[in-house]
């Protein structure tokens, strides 16, 4: 059986290591349009920032393939004939697999803004991206994020932590709608103003030229113009399917999986950000887009394709960052929706904030903003929201039947029996 | 294998676990830099010694994007590389048990490692509360250990 696995990021990597426990003999083809050796998107704005090396954004080693045995192809897929079971590459031979793997992420796009093309202007997605960006990320160089998501932010953060000038121009009347509620999205757009970033909502970016300076001038609808050496453009993403025209194959907002992460051609699977997969709260599939989903994703594809008949317990988005000096974190349904409960915590300190949202006594989601103990009873929550456990009470009592439950458990196994805390 | 164990009828609360780790890791006796925390719960009169229980398929593990998080094969323990952590905290997001902390100073997160199997709050402990054991019948690894903590989810208390 030839498997093949297009990516070698999160989905594909967590895949092919699922599919390894299992099947240690069935040959591997990888194949990538990026850097063979495996490197970790989400560590690009912490070396934009410093906080980490270009040798620790690489997440394998350089014999990776051969120790899991498998082979890597640098190229890219530019068709997939389905009926033949044969992917078209761009340079290289084609290639015919039993088993598929999608794994191929998604990419940035452009809003339709005329002069948004050309010198000075980019995405923050990809290495090769990152490696563009490195050069512009002078002092005393100024720089216009376009959208203020999670991403975005991330890179506005890594550009003032280097003594850059930024702007961040976002459309809405808020930031990062899709990691944060109204309240946190405050907390934080308080310590960007604070932390000198010039933060622009309700700002329709109008056009973009080029001056005869080298510069870029962007028109914005409020008439408030500005002046920037560079843009970084990210106000949306795609998922990469292109090679998929002409199969047939469901697509909705991505490749639409089942429980199995099995695809409706046969012997084709997708994972992570290029995959609509179940939520963990049943209804309509998703695409949360995460690092965590894409792992766990990946890691179903791994095992079904060599033949186990597991299947994915649904996607919880979970998400969290420090940057412009505050730590904010959501998981699940963190924003206020009808017929949940809310309940804040008001014992903790000014600037220190946590939400949970309960459905019918059962935790389905939270938010924090402020410092990481937070962040902790997030994760704490996360097996309650997964298993759908309903806590007693107000959310206040969660720690304490967290304990409780903890006791029991070492009274049951705790004294004289081997095991552990 | 071996682990940590605890007896929550004989810790009394003193903390010197805390210190001792503290210490071990730092040179410093600051409760804020210990890796195990004792939680004292006084309207349900429960003290728990709480640090890292070293999952067979930790979460943390799975899910750290810089592959920072490894399994010592020797001692067991589920280990930081501080030289690779970045600092995301989404270790500290995934672990169920509320066990990996933030190192502010360093901006990197960390964890108990066992002490390289050399546990310095086990040696502390004045009660004998704490104990590290060698693995027996009734658990057999760090799987077992798991799977039960989360069916006392599901068994109303
Ligand atoms: C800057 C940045 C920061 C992020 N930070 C976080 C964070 O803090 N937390 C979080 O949860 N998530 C974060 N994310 C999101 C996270 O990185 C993604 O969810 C994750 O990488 C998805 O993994 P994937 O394997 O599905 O796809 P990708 O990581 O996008 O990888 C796609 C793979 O497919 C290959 N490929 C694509 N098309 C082709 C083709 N036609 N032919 C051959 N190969 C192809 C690529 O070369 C690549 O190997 C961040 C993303 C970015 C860009
Ligand atoms: S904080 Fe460090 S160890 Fe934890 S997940 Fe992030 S990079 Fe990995």
């Amino acid at each position: 059986m030839q498997l093949v696995i297009i990516g070698n990021s999160a989905a594909g990597l967590s895949a092919l290591e699922a599919f390894r426990k299992r099947d240690r003999t069935s040959p591997v083809t990888v194949i990538t349009k990026e850097s063979t050796i495996p490197y970790s998107r989400v560590l690009l704005p912490y070396y934009l920032r410093g906080k980490t090396t270009f040798k620790n954004l690489f997440i394998r080693s350089e014999d990776y393939y051969s120790q899991m045995g498998a082979t890597c192809i640098t190229d890219a897929v530019v068709k997939l004939l389905s009926e033949k079971q044969t992917l078209i590459l761009e340079n290289s031979a084609p290639v015919s697999y039993d088993r598929l793997l999608i794994a191929t992420g998604s990419s940035p796009v452009k809003p339709p803004i005329p002069g948004l093309e050309g010198k000075g202007i980019h995405h923050l997605w990809t290495l090769a991206d990152v490696e563009n960006l490195m050069p512009c990320f002078k002092k005393g160089k100024s720089v216009v994020v376009l959208g203020s998501g999670f991403v975005s932010l991330q890179g506005a953060w890594a550009a003032l932590s280097r003594g850059l000038d930024v702007t961040v121009v976002e459309l809405l009347s808020r930031i990062m709608p899709n990691a944060l509620d109204d309240h946190g999205a405050q907390i934080l757009t308080a310590s960007m103003k604070q932390s000198g970033v010039d933060l622009r909502i309700n700002t329709r970016t109008l056009k973009v030229e080029q001056t005869h300076d080298g510069k870029l001038k962007l028109y914005f609808n409020n008439g408030h113009d500005l002046v920037s050496d560079f843009i970084i453009v990210g106000t949306g993403v795609r998922p990469n399917i292109d090679f998929l025209e002409g199969t047939g194959i469901e697509v909705d907002n991505g490749v639409v999986v089942n429980h199995h992460m099995k695809t409706t051609l046969p012997h084709v699977y997708a994972a992570g950000d290029v995959a609509q997969v179940p939520s963990t709260f049943g209804g309509p599939c998703v695409i949360h887009a995460l690092w965590p989903t894409a792992l766990e994703t990946g890691r179903i594809a791994g095992a079904c394709m060599a033949g186990e008949n597991i299947s994915y317990e649904g996607s919880l988005n979970m998400n969290v960052t420090q940057m412009f000096g505050i730590t904010v974190a959501s998981m699940g349904k963190f924003m206020d929706v009808e017929g949940a409960e809310t309940w804040t915590d008001k014992t903790l300190s000014h600037g220190q904030y946590l939400k949970i949202l309960m459905k019918d006594g059962v935790p389905v989601g939270a938010t924090c903003a402020g410092g990481s103990e937070l962040v902790s009873t997030l994760g704490l929550l996360r097996p309650l929201i997964r298993e759908k456990i309903s806590i007693q009470g107000d959310p206040a009592a969660l720690k304490k039947m967290l304990a409780q439950n903890m006791t029991r458990y070492h009274q049951a196994y705790g004294k004289g029996a081997s095991c552990a805390l | 294998m071996r682990f940590i164990t605890m007896d929550i009828k004989k810790c009394v609360v003193c903390r010197n676990c805390e210190y001792a780790c503290s210490f071990q890791h730092t040179g410093d006796f600051n409760r804020a830099d210990s890796n195990i925390r004792v939680a004292y719960h006084d309207d349900i009169k429960i003290c728990l010694p709480q640090t890292c229980m070293h999952c067979e398929d930790a979460w943390c593990m799975e899910i750290c994007p810089a592959a920072a998080i490894t399994k010592n094969e020797e001692t067991g323990a589920v280990e930081i590389d501080s030289g690779r952590c970045a600092g995301c905290k989404m270790c500290i997001l995934a672990c169920p048990f509320g066990n990996i902390h933030f190192d502010k100073s360093n901006l990197i997160s960390r964890k108990c490692n066992l002490c390289k199997g050399e546990p310095q709050c086990v040696a502390a402990c004045i009660s004998g509360a704490l104990q590290y054991v060698t693995a027996g019948d009734s658990c057999r690894n760090n799987r077992e250990i798991f799977q039960r903590f989360m069916a006392t989810l599901h068994t109303p208390l």
